[in-house]
């Protein structure tokens, strides 16, 4: 649920039973208030009751003052007063009422009686009703426009915070251009946004120093797996080697190579990541794939494999260096991850590059195949060769897919996706 | 062949001094920039070896004073930083070759000849060894007059093992210069086998004798004389 609609369904939660609440509490108290005055009244009636009848008359009310006095005679009196709310009928106006009633004992001309006098609250209830209407109506006014005063307010306020998280969402590590700072007007919100703007900052040196770390770590082990490997080339050399110390060399020179391509893969991942391999041309890419079918054909011959090439004209603007990794790479990985007869199939038309291989494995992972370093363990890559790709695809915009399709890894290459 | 060695980590000075050696070269080795620069008023050379990341930029110092003093030494540049940008100086500064750090002896030895012969003024642009002729330009090769048809890698590589005669020359080393760069398939060490096998058995069925020699499983020889 949006921030919004939470703060707002909570308070008016809050407003609809609190008015319910203070509501009843102010009709209750006034209804007491009522009650009160009302026996007040009945009291003084029955005072006056008692102070008429001294002149041997019994007090009757007017008929507009919706009293009424009832006489009784008894035989003794005790002294109690009585209170309670009844219904009577008002004779004058011909229906039943609401009332308050007090029955007394008293004596009357040194009669004993019990009198009830009984006082209509209609009017009064009339004047309650009222009061609570005039209080009331104001009250609900008031609690309408403070919400719709919130709703503007709320998202006034709220405003440049979308704006931040737009603008969160759309920073990229990788990308050249810094996060983008929001002007805000809320203290808490510049904070936010300042604290963002530093730990972007801090967050793109830091990346760059790592990149700039991986670069130079790389090249320093160069000097020194140019020593390894010069060594080796002139213990190579040695008369008196045998099988045994001939087979450590192999394993020790196939060490240094990998060791050395792993080191070289890295560099120009960083390489693509820094944008170093800028200068764009021209590339007909059927003339280059036909290139590289040449150039990778004593491999493919070796196992025995078919090559079904489909290629239609096809020029894009690139980085030559990128295409020509990027073209290496998907013939190393079909024909490295075949089987003998195995086969491979190359599609091109101007939208799209397509390299299809038989292989060992079942399905891959697409999720995890462009990871670097992913790898099979029966693999002898560096589990680069693929990552390299995908990056090389993110730098040029282009979309690169993964699919398993009649028993073939295909490798999609879509140009202007 | 005279050679300089411009190379500040002895460990690798000392190898290359070694292998060229080896071969019948004169070598003599500096570590900085003033030694360097004192071989080079004392003595003349076929070819130098410049280490490009020799302290305090004193590569490219070097390379600028050998191109103002329009030495006729081929260079070669040794860098342990694979980028076309100091890739372009050093070519723009008159260097001959680039050579990317970790390298092979071997492969160090055939640029050295490549060079070397491209600068003669003659233009010795055959090679022959016994009854085995080579046409660098026509990229032929001939035994004993008759021409063998070989694949532009098999052509390659028999010139590569010619360089270094009487080295043993390691799989790896061979698969690097054949793929260079590109060598991810580096660990296919198998198809070298098959281009030897070709090789050796074009030339031998034009008559030629059994040059190449199998060691330990690791590389092949070419015999010397």
């Amino acid at each position: 649920m949006k921030l919004f609609s939470k703060y707002n369904r909570i308070l008016i939660l809050i407003s609809f039973l609190g008015l319910i609440v203070i509501g009843t509490l102010f009709y209750q108290m006034l209804i007491f208030y009522l009650n009160r005055q009302l026996d007040h009244d009945l009291v003084e009636e029955a005072t006056e009751v008692k102070e008429y009848s001294t002149g041997g008359k019994f007090y009757s009310p007017h008929e507009f003052e919706d009293l009424i006095v009832q006489y009784h005679r008894i035989k003794s009196t005790r002294s109690y007063s009585i209170y309670g709310d009844t219904l009577f009928y008002n004779p004058v106006k011909r229906r039943n009422e609401h009332a308050r009633f007090l029955r007394a004992e008293m004596e009357l001309n040194g009669l004993p009686y019990q009198i009830l006098v009984i006082a209509s609250k209609m009017e009064k209830q009339e004047q309650i009703k009222n009061i609570c209407l005039i209080i009331l109506l104001p009250v609900c006014l008031l609690l309408i426009v403070v919400l719709l005063v919130n709703r503007l307010l709320l998202k006034k306020i709220w405003d440049p915070f979308g704006q931040l998280l737009q603008n969160i969402t759309d920073f990229n590590i990788n990308h050249e251009k810094p996060y983008k700072s929001v002007e805000m007007p809320v203290a808490e919100f510049r904070q936010l946004n300042q604290v963002l703007v530093d730990l972007s900052g801090k967050v793109k040196s830091d990346y760059e120093e790592i990149k700039l770390f991986t670069e130079n770590a790389s090249h320093e082990m160069m000097t020194p797996l140019a020593v390894i490997n010069s060594r080796l080339d002139n213990m190579l050399q040695s008369n008196n080697l045998d099988t045994r110390e001939g087979e450590i060399l192999a394993e020790l020179y196939r060490a240094t190579s990998k060791l050395t391509r792993l080191n070289q893969s890295l560099l120009l991942l960083v390489k693509i990541d820094h944008n170093l391999l800028q200068e764009q041309q021209e590339i007909d890419l059927r003339t280059l794939l036909k290139e590289k079918t040449l150039y990778f054909q004593e491999l493919v011959q070796q196992r025995n494999i078919t090559m079904e090439l489909n290629l239609s004209p096809a020029v894009i603007r690139a980085n030559r260096q990128l295409i020509e990794v990027l073209i290496n790479n998907l013939f190393s990985n079909a024909i490295r991850h075949n089987y003998e007869k195995g086969r491979i199939e190359v599609y091109l038309d101007a939208g799209q590059l397509v390299f299809a291989n038989t292989g060992h494995n079942q399905a891959l992972d697409a999720a995890k195949i462009f990871d670097r370093f992913y790898k099979d363990s029966t693999s002898d890559g560096t589990g680069l060769g693929l990552a390299i790709l995908k990056q090389i695809c993110a730098r040029q915009y282009y979309r690169l897919n993964y699919d398993y399709l009649n028993d073939l890894h295909t490798f999609t290459i879509t140009f202007k996706p | 062949m005279k050679i300089l060695i411009v190379e500040d980590e002895l460990s690798l000075q000392k190898s290359i001094n070694e292998y060229l050696s080896g071969l019948g070269n004169t070598c003599s080795a500096a570590g900085s920039y003033a030694q360097a620069l004192e071989r080079l008023d004392l003595y003349h050379y076929d070819c130098i070896l410049l280490d490009l990341g020799l302290g305090d930029g004193e590569g490219l110092q070097l390379l600028s004073y050998l191109k103002r003093t329009k030495r006729a030494e081929g260079v070669i540049i040794i860098s342990a930083r694979n980028s076309l940008d100091d890739k372009l100086i050093g070519l723009g500064l008159g260097a001959d070759d680039y050579l990317t750090k970790p390298f092979h002896l071997s492969e160090l030895n055939a640029r050295i000849l490549a060079i070397v012969r491209r600068k003669s003024a003659q233009g010795e642009h055959k090679i022959a060894f016994r009854e085995i002729s080579i046409d660098l330009d026509a990229k032929e090769v001939k035994v004993s007059g008759e021409l063998v048809h070989m694949t532009k890698k098999e052509f390659d590589l028999l010139l590569y093992f010619l360089a270094n005669k009487g080295k043993v020359i390691s799989k790896s080393a061979a698969v690097e210069h054949i793929w260079g760069d590109d060598a991810d398939m580096a660990d296919s060490f198998d198809f070298i086998y098959t281009h030897i096998r070709n090789i050796r058995k074009k030339l031998m069925d034009a008559g030629s004798g059994d040059y190449f020699q199998t060691v330990y499983g690791v590389g092949y020889r070419f015999i010397s004389e």
